[in-house]
């Protein structure tokens, strides 16, 4: 999953990076308004932490953008972290679209915790684990297990295969992979074979695990994890 | 050669021909008058004598004896030979030893030969002075001109150095200033103006034309940014309409599927390029903040750990060699961004199993230096000097460039520009490239 962390505090700004590392997440950062917009305007985030207070302009703006993209694209989910404690700032900002609102001076865990909340509202799932098949895969720690057994999955083939998860019975094509895994700094012509070599790991490592076959290759697309309805 | 040398050697040039034609002029001019007067006394002489045997015949053998006494002037009188015309007059000039017990070395005289009547007999007479005395005085007066010539050219030298210094010195500002502009972005101060005119002529268009230079440059700049700042917009609409259709992939046949996944791809690399685009425009823009400390350690070493995947799965070894602490002031993002693209390109052309060599050391002037180097194919070495150059030519054709619209190495090179840091590619001796950044 993606995430971009708009802060201007450099400190802080390091400080959630880290935090959404270890959420497994792909990090992009930006310190202003303009990076922002063009960061906004040209990738795909899960999720954007939005300090509304931003040289260069309006934080509140670049909420109204994210939410005008929502109309043609998935729902990018979106924190507040504002000093602007006020009620009208926050209301103004939930009403714009935002998924939560936190005031800073904020703890760490907290974040964390309506991170999650907000992940759970946007891919629709009731619990930090998503089980198909007897596969379940935690969004909180790098754990994917077959009938309680645990299988050993890098760090990467973790992060595609909980994408795969979330997005269960869509096509996930392989550049929107590779983007969710490397971010977008890694040339695509170049990553896309590794996307392929990656998802054969997986693949291995779950039939050795003696789980289903659940990823149905899209022919020269993509990826599908399909998930009958119970 | 610069100007000022080349108006000073010629002005020596001429002052040395002046000097050495006045010299010999002078000399000639001098011995000239000096001969003619010798010879205007020898006349008189010669005239004296005749006077005197006109009054007096008998006095011949007097002055036979006295006029070969004389050791300047002398004279001697013979018989008539028929050796020389009658009544002419033969001027020559001889070098003699006059007294061989005085002196063995010749002397110059100026001789007249001509002939004498007396009292109806003729008689040869030769009448001899010494020229000595007389060259040592034109001697003299040309040493002494050439003397002053050749103080006054020296002086001309030194004057001229120091004049021409002087008043071309604004010139040669300007030109050290010409010289040293490397790109429009740095054209720093206008061109003063100098109260010699021509000098001011070509300051002032000097200024017009670099300032246009520069305001189109930055247009063109400008140009750039918002162009690929629009573009992003329709891009990503056309991406997410894509994507979303293609995540319902049951209602599709393969063939349409494989359609909206090809304007997938190209909506993604178009968006791709319209970032990097925007990147190097913000770069050259200078929209960057040059605050941060910069550990290049810390940084190669985070972005081997994003690269971690790539590594790993084509077997590359990577040996890194960190000679020395290397931390430089700039803007932390965008170094990360260089270091990801250098490293990036040597892991996508390494073989796989190869191997990467990363080195931080100091070379000989103290510069920080950082050095990736790989066993890949190569860059051709026609192209090796294009390579960080915005959609180089040979993007189609060569091995490097044929994956990519090859802005990364422009990202490094605009980065490394706004940083004041060198950047260079050179293929290997046997195999691979060498990529290094100097900070």
């Amino acid at each position: 999953m993606r995430a971009l962390v708009v802060e201007d505090e450099v400190l802080l700004n390091e400080e959630l990076e880290e935090l959404l590392l270890e959420e497994h997440f792909t990090v992009d950062t930006s310190l202003d308004f303009d990076q922002t917009e063009d960061l906004l305007l040209g990738e795909q985030y899960d999720l954007v932490l939005l300090d509304l207070s931003l040289p260069g302009g309006d934080g509140l703006d670049l909420l109204k953008l994210i939410k005008k993209q929502r109309k043609t694209s998935d729902d990018t989910a979106v924190i507040i972290l504002t000093a602007r404690g006020e009620l009208e700032d926050r209301v103004q900002g939930l009403e714009l679209g935002s998924d939560d609102y936190l005031s800073k001076p904020f703890a760490m865990p907290e974040l964390r915790a309506r991170i999650h909340a907000v992940l759970r509202r946007k891919f629709k799932i009731d619990d930090n684990e998503i089980n198909i098949e007897g596969v379940s895969i935690h969004l909180d720690q790098t754990e994917v297990s077959y009938k309680n057994d645990f299988l050993d999955l890098t760090d990467t083939e973790y992060k595609m295969l909980r994408y795969l998860f979330l997005n269960k019975n869509k096509t996930v094509t392989r550049i929107a992979l590779s983007e969710h895994v490397w971010g977008n700094k890694i040339d695509d012509r170049f990553s896309l074979d590794f996307i392929n070599s990656h998802m054969k790991n997986i693949r291995r490592k779950l039939s050795d695990a003696g789980a289903p076959d659940l990823i149905d290759t899209v022919y020269g697309v993509g990826y599908k994890v399909k998930a009958h309805e119970a | 050669m610069k100007l000022n040398n080349k108006i000073l050697i010629s002005n020596s040039l001429l002052s040395l021909f002046m000097l050495v034609v006045t010299g010999l002029g002078t000399y000639y001019v001098v011995n000239t008058t000096i001969y003619d007067e010798l010879d205007f006394h020898l006349l008189q002489h010669k005239a004296d004598i005749q006077q005197q045997l006109m009054e007096d015949p008998n006095s011949l053998d007097e002055i036979k004896r006295l006029g070969g006494l004389g050791s300047y002037e002398w004279v001697e009188i013979s018989d008539f030979d028929q050796s020389i015309t009658l009544h002419s007059n033969n001027f020559s000039t001889i070098d003699t030893v006059r007294y061989a017990n005085v002196s063995e070395l010749p002397e110059s005289y100026r001789k007249l030969t001509t002939t004498l009547s007396v009292g109806g007999s003729h008689y040869l007479l030769e009448i001899y002075e010494e020229v000595a005395a007389w060259e040592k005085i034109s001697m003299t007066v040309m040493l002494s001109v050439l003397a002053a010539l050749f103080i006054w050219v020296i002086l001309l030298y030194v004057v001229n150095q120091y004049a021409f210094g002087r008043i071309l010195s604004p010139f040669y500002d300007t030109v050290d200033r010409l010289e040293h502009i490397s790109s429009p972005n740095e054209l720093g101060e206008p061109f003063p103006e100098p109260n010699t005119y021509e000098i001011r002529v070509l300051n002032n268009a000097l200024n017009t034309m670099l300032t246009q230079i520069k305001s189109s440059f930055d247009d063109q700049r400008k140009f750039i940014q918002n162009a690929s700042h629009e573009l992003l917009t329709p891009l990503s609409i056309i991406r997410q309409k894509a994507e979303k259709l293609i995540s319902d992939s049951e209602q599709l046949d393969p063939s349409s599927l494989e359609r909206l996944h090809e304007i997938q791809q190209t909506a993604v690399r178009l968006t791709r390029l319209s970032n990097a685009l925007l990147l190097i425009s913000r770069v050259e823009n200078k929209q960057y903040e040059m605050s941060d400390e910069i550990d290049i350690t810390q940084i190669v070493e985070q972005v081997l750990k994003e690269l971690a995947d790539f590594t790993e799965i084509k077997e590359i070894t990577i040996e890194t060699e960190y000679s020395r602490q290397a931390v430089i002031k700039g803007n932390k993002e965008l170094i990360h961004s260089a270091v990801y693209n250098i490293i990036q390109n040597a892991i996508k052309f390494s073989p796989d199993g190869g191997k990467i060599w990363i080195t931080i050391a100091e070379n000989g002037s103290g510069q920080i230096v950082l050095f990736v180097k790989d066993e890949g194919p190569g860059i051709p070495e026609d192209l090796i000097d294009q390579v960080f150059e915005r959609f180089r030519k040979g993007d189609k054709l060569s091995g490097h460039g044929s994956s990519s619209p090859g802005l990364g190495l422009s990202i490094v090179k605009s980065i490394c520009e706004l940083h004041g840091c060198e950047y260079k590619a050179v293929n290997n001796p046997d195999k691979g490239v060498s990529f290094s950044l100097i900070f």
